[in-house]
């Protein structure tokens, strides 16, 4: 069975192997063995209630049970911005009018803002290409709303999720060139790089201290304000499924869309139940539901995808998948069961 | 013999003439027969009044061709820019961005609205006949434009301590303003022209209270909008460069509509205040000699003229009977003379 748990001291080696993987582009997770190893131990500190707020963060494994294959990450921070401040625009609204003259403009502006600060964030998420097949890379990011579900009281009351913006068919940020690059003078990936490995200082520097007219920057850069990566873009579905939004909020360099909401709002924490387990086998029945299950362990979380749905209060599992999730018969597990649309 | 001297309601007929041909139209010489009387009307008053420290005063200058009478171009001065709202202009700001560790350390501009030129003096209003428009009476464009100078240095009391002055910025073939496209535009959707016609004779100020309020970062304005900031119009080069000469700066602010320079000086650092000296007149031959910038009379009744004089200050001023009568002056009399140009090193 694939299932996503809280990483292990020992899943470092593992780690390293699978950011080898990575392309260009994910930052935040690279074969550096000094940084996971770190990160491993940030998440275990703050498991075991040792971390402070400013640093407390959980960090995920997609494991293949059957072959112990690591196979993706994920990743949730409980507050942001706490130690460096977390930057992001905030495209407001200012009118300008002279009713005498017949004049009415509505004008967006890029404001710098702070206020994503305390927000939990869900992040880090890369799935090896070798299991981007169906249903796996919706189980690796919302196993984490299960794991929030679960564990409420863990975290603040608003959660969010930055989402790569749009790059042009030259791999070229529209926004980044006629913004950021006038005011870092270094190239987009160093300055994400930097940004996401907590040197943010000069984030703070060199940024625009005034707002910035949106109406006035070229018509390519404006366009790309809240828009998604192409290839992040079903990332973004699966999010506002969730019940996350954009509420103009959008990233400093590349201005894609922040996708914000209130932890109590996310769908997997209103719909989740919990249910006894029974060991048995699957039963033929005709529902075809597709549920999520966790069991209800904090540093043993764990959290995979079988069929079935909760009846009379308990959900079926097999044997092989009971041992995989770590429970047993009349253990609890969290359930969130989804129904595919067409009959 | 050209000469400069403080408008009359006489010239009434003769300044309609000029407020008609003037292309743009200026706002301190209007078309209109009775807003140009009560303009000339201020400006008498303006002369004739004991001032201390300035207001609404108006000072409108006139260039006379002495043998014909007939009038070839005004400037004036408004004593206090903004006397009754604010004057508005783009500070050109350097902000310096810098980061120690990835050794980055840049200067970014930034247009800010600004309202300190309310309340300074401001030259306005040039004209200057079309047949004057070239190199050969270059001269009488510098008489005329630098007057306004020589009269302030010569009444600091009525006027600020600094002055400026706004240059029409660079329209391209179609006569659109790339500032005005990259910038206004966005606010008013249309041309400057028509929000111009259409604000009904109301003030500048009036379009100005809908422009942006945050500063505008340079780079992040279209090629096109930054090549033209603070660059004159080909048709105001000649005024521009005698306002250099004067020792204007022009980097501090511009138009907020068009980008079109604004330049400031401080007065006592002008050429006028500062490379002026006082001599005597003394009958003489037209001399040859270096071309002057001779001012007659005090805050009431004020001439100039262009006349070569040589030697220092101690030859006193050789001026012809036609030159002496231009300046009303007679022998013995003190005039003020000031170099028609700096001499070369002290130029910007």
């Amino acid at each position: 069975m694939i299932v996503v748990r809280c990483t292990q001291p020992g899943d470092v080696d593992a780690l390293v192997a699978l950011a080898q993987e990575t392309g260009p582009g994910l930052t935040t997770f690279k074969p550096d063995r000094g940084a996971l190893a770190a990160r491993v131990e940030r998440a275990r500190r703050t498991l075991a209630g040792e971390a402070q707020a400013f640093e407390a963060g959980y960090f995920f494994v997609m494991e293949d049970t059957a072959t112990g294959d690591v196979a993706g990450v994920c990743g949730i921070e409980t507050e942001v911005g706490l130690e460096q401040p977390f930057y992001n625009y905030r495209v407001s609204t200012v009118v300008h009018a002279s009713k005498d003259m017949g004049v009415w403009t509505r004008m967006s502006l890029l404001n710098i803002s702070h206020d994503l600060t305390g927000y939990a964030e869900v992040c880090s998420l890369f799935l090896s290409p070798r299991y981007r097949t169906a249903g796996v890379g919706g189980l690796l990011s919302r196993s984490r709303f299960m794991f929030i579900a679960q564990f409420t009281d863990r975290f603040p009351q608003r959660l969010c999720a930055e989402l790569r913006g749009h790059f042009d068919e030259n791999g070229e940020s529209p926004f980044w060139d006629a913004v950021g690059s006038h005011f870092y003078q270094i190239d987009f990936n160093e300055a994400d790089y930097l940004s996401s490995h907590g040197k943010k200082s000069f984030v703070a520097e060199l940024m625009p201290r005034y707002p910035v007219y949106l109406d006035l920057l070229p018509d390519a850069a404006q366009r790309a304000v809240g828009v998604t990566h192409k290839d992040t873009a079903p990332a973004r579905k699966m999010l506002e499924a969730e019940g996350l939004r954009y509420e103009n909020h959008v990233d400093i360099f590349d201005a894609g869309p922040v996708l914000e909401c209130h932890t109590t709002d996310l769908r997997t924490v209103r719909e989740s139940v919990v249910a006894r387990v029974r060991i048995g086998d699957r039963t033929q029945t005709d529902s075809d539901a597709k549920s999520l299950v966790s069991n209800t362990l904090l540093e043993d979380f764990r959290c995979g995808a079988t069929t079935g749905a909760v009846e009379n209060g308990a959900f079926v599992l097999t044997a092989e998948e009971a041992a995989a999730l770590r429970v047993k018969e009349g253990d609890n597990v969290r359930v969130l069961t989804s129904y595919p649309r067409a009959k | 013999m050209l000469f400069v001297r403080p408008a009359r309601l006489s010239d009434l007929d003769e300044l309609e003439r000029m407020a008609r041909a003037a292309l743009p139209v200026l706002h301190s010489l209007p078309r209109d027969r009775r807003a140009l009387e009560t303009r000339v009307a201020l400006s008498e008053d303006s002369f004739r009044a004991e001032v201390e420290f300035p207001g609404e005063e108006f000072y409108l200058f006139v260039l006379e061709d002495a043998q014909t009478g007939r009038l070839l171009g005004t400037s004036s001065i408004v004593a206090s820019a903004g006397y009754s709202e604010p004057f508005y202009a783009f500070r050109n700001d350097a902000l310096i961005h810098a980061s120690r560790e990835l050794k980055v350390n840049r200067k970014i501009h930034a247009l800010t609205m600004s309202h300190e030129l309310t309340g300074k003096s401001r030259l306005t209003g040039f004209y200057i006949d079309p047949s004057l428009r070239n190199e050969a009476n270059e001269a009488a464009a510098h008489l005329l434009s630098r007057a306004r100078m020589i009269y302030i240095a010569a009444n600091r009391k009525r006027f600020s301590s600094e002055v400026f002055s706004l240059m029409l910025g660079v329209t391209d073939d179609t006569g659109a303003s790339p500032f005005w496209d990259a910038v206004g535009r966005k606010f008013f959707g249309r041309d400057f022209e028509q929000v111009e016609a259409e604000s009904g004779g109301r003030s500048r100020t009036f379009i100005a209270e809908v422009m942006p309020s945050y500063p505008l970062y340079v780079p992040l304005l279209p090629g096109e909008a930054q090549r033209v900031l603070g660059e004159p119009n080909e048709g105001t080069l000649l005024a521009y460069d005698i306002h250099l000469e004067e020792g204007f700066e022009p980097d501090r602010f511009v138009d907020i509509f068009d980008a079109g320079p604004v330049l400031t000086i401080a007065v006592g650092k002008s050429a006028s205040a500062s490379s002026s000296e006082l001599r005597t007149v003394r009958e003489g031959a037209s001399e040859s000699g270096a071309p002057y910038i001779v001012a007659a009379g005090g805050a009431h009744e004020f001439r100039c003229i262009v006349a070569g004089l040589a030697g220092t200050r101690a030859d006193g001023a050789a001026l012809t009977a036609a030159a002496r009568a231009a300046l009303g002056v007679e022998d013995k009399d003190t005039v003020r003379c000031v170099p028609l140009h700096q001499a070369s090193g002290e130029l910007q």
